[in-house]
């Protein structure tokens, strides 16, 4: 039997005394890809949310099959959240998470640089990474923030909405990228998708959130809305 | 260049005032950053006032219990225990209704600013004793400014400067993305308490030292000043932190020369630098041949 790389059990969460999704159980292995899918509104944000731990459970429990502290959880917000009046570079940007872990009053050391330019590099942006993050294209920023992920060395990638508002050519690059992290790496990967249609082509389980509730299914059995 | 020697000369009566206004124009800039990058630049207009109300508070409850500190060494510890509790104070109270959601964030800082603009005057009005050397504190009469008051000042911002280097990492990932933070074991609350402790340490030593007015100017102006010129974070705060000491110095030697009031000439001479800097860039921008942009 494989372990868990994450797994949520019979948990209740949501908002200021409302409950968004309640009873959810997902159960997460490891290499695995996973599309989460539903109407506008029905919690899918909400649900990546707290499997990243940032809403807290009513009920129910989550379950890591890793360090978190070694390995924090690789987060891909959506790029409109992130406010462009700072004046950071995709160099910068990255570097914030890669050295997350060094102690306050420590200086910068060189693997934690290295895995900046390492991780830049694995998204096709080294080359363009002391440009303003601002002033980039929507891909360009999301392949930034995909950087920024995998510069903690996770074990796995949560993403939220990573392919909207991107013209074709954009989304192709990103799904790309997160098929070669799955096939190469095995990198684990759980992302919220308003339509899931040219994601189908490496996503491997569908969850299904809509009227509160979360239904898992495997993609071939999947009834949504492409 | 006879006023900018006169200044710089050793034995140059208004030394310490010059000192204290150079400080706060590389402290108050240096702060600010975070009032710009975190858009909360109104908080820069509230928390001075709320500051000088601490003053008016404080100096107020001091007469009420027969303490008649106006003149006294024991003067500058009681402003600055009243200014630092009230920013303090505000502060937290402005983060509790932010988590509990309560009304906008302009509506707040809008309702603390107008608070503490009232309870400052009627604190001021309450107080039976020394009400000329309150306004005087209150009003920021950085001239007035002894060499103990400003080796004072000196410590204090070294202070805030030291931390805000050392813990540049952390507070820079907060204000950029909390949830990012959160994620990566950070305790935003205990990081944010820290930022506040030295917003509130700055803007209470600031408005003693020069009053809410220039405390103000110098927090925001400067850093809108720098946001037009750089594209790094450590550029951005220098940039800023020197715009600071360049409009403190030039509106020094302006006040010197032409006998003006010190702070609204330090304002005047921040916006002036803000304006010529703005200018300069819409004129580059102009001129520059227009660049394509990648999609991918």
């Amino acid at each position: 039997m494989s372990v868990s790389l994450l797994r949520m059990e019979h948990a209740s969460f949501g908002y200021s005394g409302r409950i968004v999704l309640s009873d959810v159980d997902i159960d997460v292995a490891r290499g695995d890809v996973i599309g989460i899918v539903g109407p506008n509104g029905a919690g899918k944000t909400t649900l990546l949310r707290a499997l990243l731990g940032l809403v807290r459970l009513r009920t129910g429990r989550l379950l890591y099959g890793f360090d978190r502290r070694l390995h924090p959880p690789g987060y891909v917000p959506q790029r409109e959240r992130l406010d462009p009046a700072f004046p950071l570079t995709a160099y910068d940007v990255v570097l914030m998470a890669a050295t997350a872990r060094v102690p306050a009053l420590s200086r910068v050391d060189e693997a934690a640089l290295q895995r900046t330019r390492e991780s830049l590099e694995r998204v096709g942006m080294l080359a363009v990474a002391h440009e303003p993050f601002a002033t980039m294209s929507g891909g360009q920023k999301q392949r930034v923030l995909i950087a920024r992920a995998l510069a903690v060395e996770p074990e796995v990638l949560l993403l939220d909405e990573p392919t909207a508002g991107l013209d074709s050519g954009s989304e192709d690059a990103v799904l790309g990228i997160l098929e070669t992290l799955n096939r190469e790496q095995g990198m684990t990967i759980l992302l919220v998708s308003h339509h899931h249609g040219r994601m189908r082509r490496f996503i491997r389980s569908i969850v299904q959130v809509q009227d509160g509730r979360v239904m898992t299914s495997s993609v071939a059995d999947a009834q949504v809305q492409p | 260049m006879g006023v900018v020697s006169e200044m710089l000369a050793a034995d140059f009566l208004l030394r310490n005032a010059l000192v204290a206004s150079m400080l706060l124009g590389v402290m108050c800039p240096m702060v600010g950053v975070y009032f710009v990058l975190r858009r909360m630049i109104f908080l820069g207009v509230a928390l001075p006032q709320l500051s000088a109300a601490g003053v008016a508070f404080a100096f107020l409850v001091g007469s009420a219990l027969g303490l008649h500190v106006h003149g006294t060494a024991q003067e500058r510890i009681v402003a600055a225990a009243g200014a630092f509790g009230f920013t303090m104070l505000g502060l937290l109270a402005l983060a509790a209704l932010e988590r509990l959601g309560r009304e906008t964030i302009d509506s707040r800082i809008g309702v603390t600013y107008a608070a503490a603009a009232a309870a400052g005057i009627l604190f001021v009005v309450a107080d039976p004793h020394g009400e000329a050397e309150m306004a005087n504190l209150l009003k920021g009469d950085v001239v007035t400014t002894t060499g103990a008051g400003a080796l004072e000042l000196a410590g204090v911002f070294l202070i805030v400067l030291a931390l805000l280097v050392a813990f540049r990492r952390d507070l820079l990932l907060v204000s950029f993305d909390r949830e990012m933070a959160r994620v990566l074991g950070k305790r935003v609350a205990a990081w944010d308490a820290l930022l506040y402790l030295l917003i509130g340490l700055t803007i209470s030593f600031g408005v003693m030292t020069a009053g809410p007015l220039l405390t103000f100017g110098f927090l925001v102006i400067p850093p809108l000043t720098a946001r037009l010129l750089t594209r790094h974070m450590g550029a951005f705060t220098a940039v800023a932190a020197g715009a600071g000491a360049l409009s403190a110095f030039v509106g020094f030697a302006c006040a010197y020369r032409f006998d003006l009031p010190l702070g609204p000439t330090d304002v005047a001479v921040s916006l002036v630098v803000f304006a010529a800097v703005a200018l300069g860039r819409a004129v580059h921008s102009a001129l520059r041949p227009p660049l394509g942009r990648a999609h991918t």
